[in-house]
């Protein structure tokens, strides 16, 4: 590993002791003068028709400050992408799931607010709904989008090489069917907006989000005031996983309650709230079909997949194609056949979690698996076999700079002790693996790119300006210590304003898994610009050409005389009077298909460049009961070249708890007619402490070509493909293969009577 | 709901507060609304998270299950009593130097859980006796792995002291 002095170092988060000590503000905790409560009402129904809604009511009320319903939609429809815009963010003619946003009050205090909703009258006409994604593409189901026929949101169709013919030319073909329900996002703060509408036009918003500068395009849109005065206020995210990237109805009538009151607005949605109106994971179907020659290597894959979308588009293009995307960026596809629709259904709306795709990679993972085991090859070597490498180019074009999936495999494989284990181990215990690349950074156009300034004080300390946004991962920390590494100084001289769109400049927030490697390159830039500033003005002052200069500790001196030394303030001062402050200025934009669409042209380089890893879990299944539990999970990331590496574990760490074991084992929604059955804490059981296996996280070093000092996205790969590993180990200590998800105690012990049928 | 109030004279953190609240206003409430100490978090609405803990003579309790009638007198440690003289304590440096902090709206009752835990200790605390300790508490970032190193290390320190 590159000896650096701030980076590749385990040094402790600025933004964490603030957080130790209660005195970080998350956006409940803020308080503005005259404030007002809101709250929301939502649909009891399905799906259903709105007739009339009566607010008179409700606005008599003493306390009632503002009602906002559909009358007060600009009838704007939001989505992410100009063909999917069908989401008018409080519902106009119809609601489409149980939850939908109805009406909102905003009130003197909560009490008369909660009042205040009871008053107001909704006449619905009661519509069929359907809500399994394979019923709802029936045809005679309901329509939930009148121009959308088969309730088809998204259909992404994607086909590489012959596919027909690599079936002719395998020696071995199986074909597979794995799904899984869809889970919750379950990050801890609950989700709430506070809006305070200006007279002077401008919308102020603090708001728990991973993307500001988006969500400020879309409030622009929505209220049409122009996008510098939608001011997206930074507040400490309590947890993102994919799930605060969106636009919410909340986000709307929170800005639209505060512009009718004249006043600032906080609403706050409980646990139930938070659960059912932001967003859950999509469920989904899978088949497969794969043909292998009789080594192993894959020759050709049919792949449909059927997601159930909920009401509205959400990410929808991105939502269909990743898992497939994950997958291509995986392992060598020669011929390749995807057809993943996305289908509306009368649910709440999905979006893209930690660990999107849960039976996509982990069935398909796990298929390689049951391959091997026709075949009897060991799931390391077939994975091997099938491994992308650097040079190689996925099955859509997109060019593999630096990879460490085979040494990722080989290591993960050796730290676990896995040929000692495998097929080893008693009865009910086992072992597994999956692998995967990721993608750093998705095709966005204008949106995924970055850029950022980093100015002077006249005392020598800096202040970086930068769009890129922390939800926990320590993306903060980053960029300060790639700045800090840039220039010479140390982490506390550095100040950091970050993902705020009054003063920052355009950066996609963290989505897509590009804050360090495309936020981070953004600022590497920026401190190299002031550097090369910084140089010249002292050149000036040392008599030197700015090449022979260098920068440490705050001074600069000339390479050759460390004795030369001058500090850094005196450089800045210089700067400011002979008018040439030093303002370093820095963006990237990663080398993508300009061409490239999701729907479209799925065709072209796809993302800046990807990260891999291998994970290997151990599992104990108790026979008599058909429980799961995960005693142990060793992960080795190429994560390019660790810029924190505490951060690093940590993110692989967190990921074999929610979306890894979790998902795998124990996570879903349950439902009925429509209604979410276990929409809290209490119901819906998420991995504690005492659920959690020792945990070996290590990394596998590629310094990528492209990413910032070699570093890239960071720890993904523990829940995107725990899911494989935690499948393909139930299948070494029982012998059964459990093709849906989670694996819960029913299904394992399911699938245990049928196999002892079939022996009998 | 009744609008009678009662004054109760809670102990926090050291300090004496009287204050007049309704028989249905939880000690969570009274905290983060009244007296703006929005250390304590709040993430449900049903016991369930842990998020919102604080010590109530020394042990860990749910300030959204407990009345602030029935705080009455007791003395109550939030996340804002710990550090002091600017120094975070002990279990708080923990946590920042071995990156149990992500996101960190767990942190502060992770924070006070394995103060009590710590507290209550006879011996340095195991890793599954921490973790033990700390599944009342629901963390979604971090898989608990550098939460429980930084209880093992605060409780080693306290077992050498
Ligand atoms: S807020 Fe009290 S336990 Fe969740
Ligand atoms: S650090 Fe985010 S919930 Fe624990």
């Amino acid at each position: 590993m590159k000896d650096y002095k701030i980076l590749g170092k385990s040094v402790a988060r600025i933004d964490t002791p603030l957080k130790a000590t209660g005195d970080a503000l998350f956006t409940a905790d803020i308080k503005l003068p005259r404030m007002l409560v809101g709250k929301v009402l939502h649909s009891p129904h399905a799906h259903a028709i709105i007739k009339n809604i009566d607010i008179s009511k409700a606005e008599k009320l003493p306390g009632v400050r503002a009602v906002v319903t559909r009358e007060d939609s600009f009838d704007v429809r939001w989505g992410v992408f100009k063909y999917t815009q069908d989401h008018q963010l409080i519902a106009v003619d119809k609601v489409r799931f149980v939850g939908e946003e109805v009406a909102a009050v905003a009130a003197e205090d909560e009490e008369t607010a909660i009042k205040a909703l009871d008053l107001i009258e909704v006449e619905y006409e009661i519509l069929p709904a359907v809500f399994e994604a394979d019923e709802a593409m029936a045809d005679g189901a309901p329509l939930i989008h009148e121009d959308h026929p088969n309730n088809v949101n998204i259909h992404v169709n994607i086909d590489v090489g012959d596919v027909e013919k690599g079936f002719a030319d395998s020696d071995y073909v199986r074909e597979d069917r794995f799904s899984s329900s869809g889970e919750t996002y379950g990050m801890l703060e609950p989700y709430t907006v506070i809006a305070d509408y200006k007279a002077a036009g401008a919308l102020e918003i603090f708001v728990p989000t991973a993307s500001p500068h988006t969500k400020a395009k879309a409030l622009s849109n929505l209220l049409k005031i122009p996008l510098n005065k939608v001011i997206v206020r930074r507040s400490n995210v309590g947890g993102a996983l994919g799930g605060r990237s969106d636009i919410f109805p909340l986000d709307f009538i929170t800005a639209t309650l505060s512009r009718k009151a004249k006043r600032p607005v906080k609403a706050s949605y409980t646990r139930e709230e938070s659960m059912t109106c932001t967003r859950q994971v999509h469920d989904m179907i899978v088949d497969v079909k794969t043909g292998v020659s009789k080594t192993g290597e894959i020759l050709a894959q049919d792949i449909k997949v059927i997601m159930g979308g909920g009401g509205y588009s959400s990410t929808g293009p991105i939502a269909a194609s990743v898992p497939f995307l994950v997958w291509e960026e995986t392992y060598r596809l020669p011929n390749v056949r995807l057809n993943s629709y996305r289908v509306y259904t009368n649910k709440p709306i999905r979006g893209m979690y930690r660990c999107h795709g849960r039976a996509f990679l982990g069935g398909l993972g796990m298929q390689l698996d049951m391959i091997a085991h026709e075949l009897g090859i060991d799931p390391v070597a077939i994975r091997l076999k099938n491994a992308l490498q650097a040079g190689e180019f996925q099955a859509t074009g997109s060019k593999i700079f630096g990879c460490g999936l085979s040494e990722a495999i080989k290591n993960a494989a050796e730290k676990s002790k896995w040929a000692k284990k495998r097929g080893k181990m008693a009865p009910g215990k086992g072992i597994g693996m999956g692998a995967n690349g990721m993608m750093c950074g998705f095709p966005m156009g204008i949106r995924g790119g970055s850029s950022a300034i980093i100015k002077f004080n006249e005392d020598g300390y800096p202040t970086i300006l930068t769009g890129v946004v922390d939800n926990g991962q320590g993306n903060y920390h980053a960029m300060v210590q790639i700045c800090a590494e840039v220039l010479g100084l140390n982490i506390p001289d550095i100040h950091l304003v970050a993902a705020d769109t009054e003063v920052t400049t355009l950066d996609m927030g963290a989505y897509s898994q590009a804050a360090v490697f495309v936020g981070g390159n953004a600022v590497k830039n920026a401190a190299e610009d002031a550097r090369q500033q910084i140089f010249e003005i002292a050149a000036k002052i040392l008599d030197c050409n700015a090449d022979e200069l260098a920068i440490e500790e705050g001074k600069i001196f000339r390479k050759n005389d460390k004795n030369s030394a001058i500090g850094l303030h005196k450089v800045i001062r210089k700067g400011l009077i002979d008018n040439t402050p030093v303002i370093g200025r820095g963006s990237y934009m990663p080398e993508v298909s300009r061409t490239r669409e999701w729907v479209s042209n799925p065709k072209g380089q796809q993302a800046g460049t990807f990260s891999f890893g291998a994970n290997v879990v151990e599992v104990d299944v108790d026979m008599d009961t058909g429980e799961v539990s995960v005693t142990k999970a060793t992960g080795f990331h190429d994560c390019g070249f660790p810029i924190n590496l505490k951060a690093v574990e940590g993110q692989y760490e967190g990921s074999i708890a929610s979306g890894g074991l979790g998902s795998s084992l124990m996570e879903e929604h349950l439902w009925k007619n429509g209604r979410m059955l276990n929409p809290d804490f209490l119901e819906y059981k998420m991995p504690l402490a005492v659920d959690m296996p020792e945990i070996s996280a290590n990394v596998v070093i590629t310094d990528d070509p492209k990413g910032p000092f070699g570093a890239k996205e960071a720890g993904l790969f523990g829940s995107m493909n725990s899911f494989q590993a935690i499948g393909n180990a139930v299948f070494d200590a029982t012998g059964v293969w459990v093709k849906e998800f989670p694996i819960t105690p029913d299904k394992v012990l399911k699938a245990l009577a049928e196999k002892e049928k079939t022996v009998k | 709901m009744s609008t009678k109030k009662f004054e109760v004279r809670l102990n926090i953190n050291g300090e004496l507060e009287k204050i007049a609240v309704s028989a249905n206003e939880t000690l969570r409430e009274v905290l983060r609304e009244r007296l703006e100490l929005t250390g304590t978090k709040a993430a449900c609405d049903d016991g369930s998270c842990g998020a919102c803990t604080v010590l109530i003579n020394g042990r860990p309790a749910r300030s959204c299950l407990t009345l602030a009638v029935e705080a009455e007198g007791e003395k109550i440690t939030t996340i804002e009593g710990l550090a002091q003289d600017n120094q975070l304590h002990p279990v708080q440096q923990a946590f920042v130097d071995h990156h149990a902090i992500q996101c960190g709206f767990c942190s502060p009752g992770m924070i006070l859980t394995g103060l009590a835990a710590i507290r209550e200790q006879q011996a340095e605390l195991s890793r599954n006796e921490i973790r033990e300790a700390i599944s009342g508490n629901q963390c979604r970032c971090t898989g608990y792995a550098k939460i429980v190193d930084a209880i093992q290390a605060a409780s080693k320190m306290k077992s050498e002291e």
